[in-house]
């Protein structure tokens, strides 16, 4: 929301210094990418100081990672759990699988371009991105949260029948429960 | 290096015992060559008499040129430490091959990722169809006329900025001044 100078409202602000400052990631992991987040959120690189914590349900978890590839298959369970998490949500697309397939972009079964599906607010590069990457791809989404620019939940929403086609593409047999906006 | 006692004690004993073909790979590791008939008979018969009790693996080759599929069942003594492989080959056009799962339970999640990903039916065998595949509607993906490349530039979304990628096999020939052979030419980019 902007005032009349164009800028943000007081109380956005401290909105978004809140959320920043304490995002919930998902602890869900898909592909290799993974085992790089314990790496991350243990004592030598220590996210939490960043606040960036992990969270045990959807509903209570602000950042989705994507670790790595995402097969067809894991596509349909990543969908539902996005539907599940309570706005502000973010994505965080992980790796070079996320971004144009990498190394499996010839494969049949693993997408290529993660953001047709859902969309992705920061994607951090490299096959595997070290633990400094990964922060630094933390803090650009806090950036983007601070400067009210990460409003993806809001994206979705409103290009519903767009990601929905394109998921629908995929998803064949598409038996999943509409989620209440 | 040892000279081959046991392989050869137990290559004789199977070989002889079905009149098939075999040969000792190395130390510790026997292929025999059998007819799809005569399979169980043989995988029962070394695990019963023989002693091996334990498949480690059950495995599919797609020969597209020779139109067959080779499969490889892969049985471990341990007590001798020897591992024997019992290849057979059965045909491509109708891929039917003798359920084995009552020798081995174990077997029943090979067969059934056999038969998701290279179409062999095995009759009798219980289990769900979808294994790891969800909704797949082409033919089976391990087979080779399945282009992948193809399936996937159709199906997934592509994203700009993979003109460039350099084709390393042939980057490679061009910086060291040799020439690609005529085996490999089929896989390149072009």
């Amino acid at each position: 929301m902007e005032n009349d100078k164009n800028s943000q409202k007081i109380v956005d602000y401290i909105g978004n210094f809140a959320r920043k400052h304490s995002l919930f990631v998902l602890a869900y992991g898909t592909g290799c990418g993974a085992i790089e987040i314990p790496a991350t959120m243990t004592s030598r690189y220590d996210a939490e100081r960043f606040g960036i914590r992990g969270a045990a349900t959807p509903r209570q978890a602000d950042v989705l990672l994507i670790t790595g590839y995402l097969s067809t298959k894991t596509l349909k369970r990543v969908i539902r759990v996005y539907e599940q998490m309570q706005e502000p949500k973010y994505v965080i697309g992980f790796g070079s699988c996320t971004v144009n397939g990498g190394m499996y972009y010839d494969s049949y079964n693993t997408i290529n371009g993660l953001d047709q599906y859902i969309p992705v607010d920061v994607y951090i590069n490299g096959c595997m991105p070290r633990p400094e990457a990964v922060i630094s791809g933390f803090v650009k989404l806090q950036e983007l949260i601070m400067a009210g620019k990460a409003n993806n939940g809001e994206k979705y929403r409103e290009n519903l029948e767009h990601y929905r086609s394109n998921q629908k593409k995929i998803i064949k047999n598409w038996k999943m429960p509409d989620y209440n906006w | 290096m040892t000279d081959l006692v046991k392989e050869n004690i137990l290559l004789n004993a199977v070989t002889s015992a079905f009149k098939i073909e075999g040969k000792v790979i190395r130390d510790r590791r026997v292929e025999v060559h059998a007819d799809k008939n005569t399979v169980s008979s043989i995988l029962l018969f070394a695990k019963k008499q023989l002693g091996y009790i334990h498949m480690n693996h059950m495995t599919c080759i797609d020969w597209i040129e020779q139109g067959e599929f080779e499969l490889v069942y892969t049985i471990y003594h341990p007590v001798d430490k020897l591992t024997l492989f019992v290849k057979t080959r059965i045909d491509r056009e109708i891929p039917v091959m003798e359920n084995i799962d009552t020798i081995w339970d174990h077997a029943n999640t090979y067969e059934r990722e056999m038969r998701e990903m290279f179409g062999i039916e095995f009759p009798g065998l219980v289990g769900e169809h979808d294994f790891i595949l969800e909704d797949w509607d082409q033919i089976p993906p391990m087979r080779k006329e399945f282009d992948t490349h193809k399936y996937a530039a159709e199906t997934f979304y592509t994203r700009p900025g993979r003109e460039d990628a350099k084709d390393v096999r042939e980057e490679l020939s061009k910086r060291s001044g040799t020439v690609v052979p005529d085996f490999a030419k089929k896989y390149s980019r072009e």
